[in-house]
């Protein structure tokens, strides 16, 4: 409070607890990444690893963007109070559908874990959070590439995979370009 | 775990009729043939069982000193003659289990000969592990990551130093280097995400069904995914 220049009575008109304080805090973080997210793909239709490129980019730029902010949701949030590690739970589930639309492309979808795709969330936010503990952000972007390969190996195959996480890394960008 | 090393602490001397170890109450009073170095060793076991217990049903943050020497059976004036504070007391039982880990995983590992297998091995035994320690599953898989920054680093350590023994498998690759560095990392990371959801959807008695899909997760970059999901298939039945 002291750092908002707010007063105790001023907090508890908005907040019921310090808890209910950080819920709005990470509701307004996931909020927003989510509809960024989604506004940057409903902008154009595109093929899916494409798809998965720019919600990563997203991602990735988001968090880079306000690192302080990241790290009290990315550290904070799997423990901090079960409303809290709900939505987390349901921000990290957001990626899954996107990700599993991949396994139409893959003849052999059938040989992929049930959990492939909490596995691979939680490979991102792992990666994300990481880098944050260290004061790393700056490193998020060289991650990409890694997080692209990784997701779209197992659904398009590792030569393409790596030939889009490579045009990655070497800022091709070809997909918003 | 720590449970049966806090029996060996005090060089073995607290044993019970026919050599079996005794339960480890507060030591009784007097003349019980102890060097105090001894007594504060079996405090400090003792303080680690509690704090790691306290922890993982309360949570880091709500857990006291208070608690953590009731349940340990010691005063709080040994406490502060062992730990500073409440975290030192956490990051030492971090390291314990950490260590036993190690160990663990070392064993499992040794008597398989190749690569896959050995990932198979260490994954098995950690999940076993952590199904029947609840607690320090809890401890490790959740706690750790956001007690303290501290922890937090330490958490990031333990993880990250599992790499090598993954990058092992590009040598199952015909180019090594077709994998971006940075793979095994994010690997792990999934792997423990993975593990963590079940602990904190309260089931980790279901850890080890998570083998052959984490086993698949895993070998399918250095593989190939058919012959990861035929390691995992047989891992099924």
């Amino acid at each position: 409070m002291k750092r908002a220049h707010v007063s105790y009575k001023t907090f508890y008109k908005h907040f019921s607890s310090k808890e209910d304080c950080f819920l709005a805090l990470f509701e307004t973080a996931f909020a927003r990444t989510e509809r960024t997210i989604r506004e940057r793909l409903d902008a154009a239709p595109r093929p899916w690893p494409d798809q998965v490129v720019l919600a990563l980019r997203t991602l990735m730029e988001t968090i880079a963007a306000d690192p302080v902010m990241a790290r009290a949701v990315l550290v904070k949030a799997p423990v901090t109070g079960s409303a809290i590690a709900d939505r987390y739970e349901q921000a990290i589930q957001g990626f899954v559908p996107l990700f599993s639309a991949g396994r139409e492309l893959n003849p052999r979808s059938a040989d992929l874990p049930a959990t492939l795709e909490d596995a691979l969330v939680g490979a991102i936010f792992w990666s994300a959070y990481q880098r944050l503990l260290v004061g790393e952000a700056d490193q998020l972007n060289a991650d990409l590439p890694v997080l692209i390969e990784l997701v779209l190996r197992a659904y398009i195959g590792p030569e393409k995979a790596s030939r889009i996480a490579r045009a990655e890394a070497l800022g091709l960008q070809p997909v918003l370009a | 775990m720590i449970e049966s090393r806090r029996v060996e602490a005090g060089g073995g001397k607290r044993e019970g009729v026919g050599g079996k170890p005794v339960e480890l109450g507060p030591l009784p009073g007097g003349h019980h043939g102890l060097t105090r170095e001894q007594i504060l060793d079996s405090q400090r076991e003792r303080l680690l069982a509690a704090v790691a217990q306290r922890v993982a049903t309360r949570g880091y943050r709500a857990t006291t000193i208070t608690e953590i020497v009731k349940v340990a059976s010691v005063s709080t004036r040994d406490f502060y003659e062992i730990f500073e504070n409440k975290e030192e007391c956490f990051l030492a039982a971090l390291d314990v289990v950490r260590d036993h880990l190690v160990d663990l995983v070392d064993n499992a590992v040794a008597p398989e000969s190749d690569w896959p297998n050995q990932v198979v091995g260490a994954i098995r035994v950690l999940l076993e592990f952590f199904a029947a320690e609840p607690d320090l599953a809890r401890l490790c898989l959740v706690e750790a990551i956001s007690a303290t920054p501290v922890s937090a680093l330490r958490f990031r350590e333990a993880v990250l130093a599992c790499v090598p023994g993954m990058e092992l498998g590009r040598s199952e690759l015909t180019d090594p280097d077709s994998l971006l560095p940075g793979t095994e990392s994010s690997l792990i990371g999934g792997a423990i995400s993975l593990a963590g959801r079940s602990i904190l959807a309260g089931e980790p008695e279901k850890l080890p069904d998570l083998l052959p899909d984490l086993t698949a997760f895993i070998l399918s970059p250095y593989l190939g995914p058919a012959s990861a999901a035929r390691f995992a298939a047989r891992l099924r039945t």
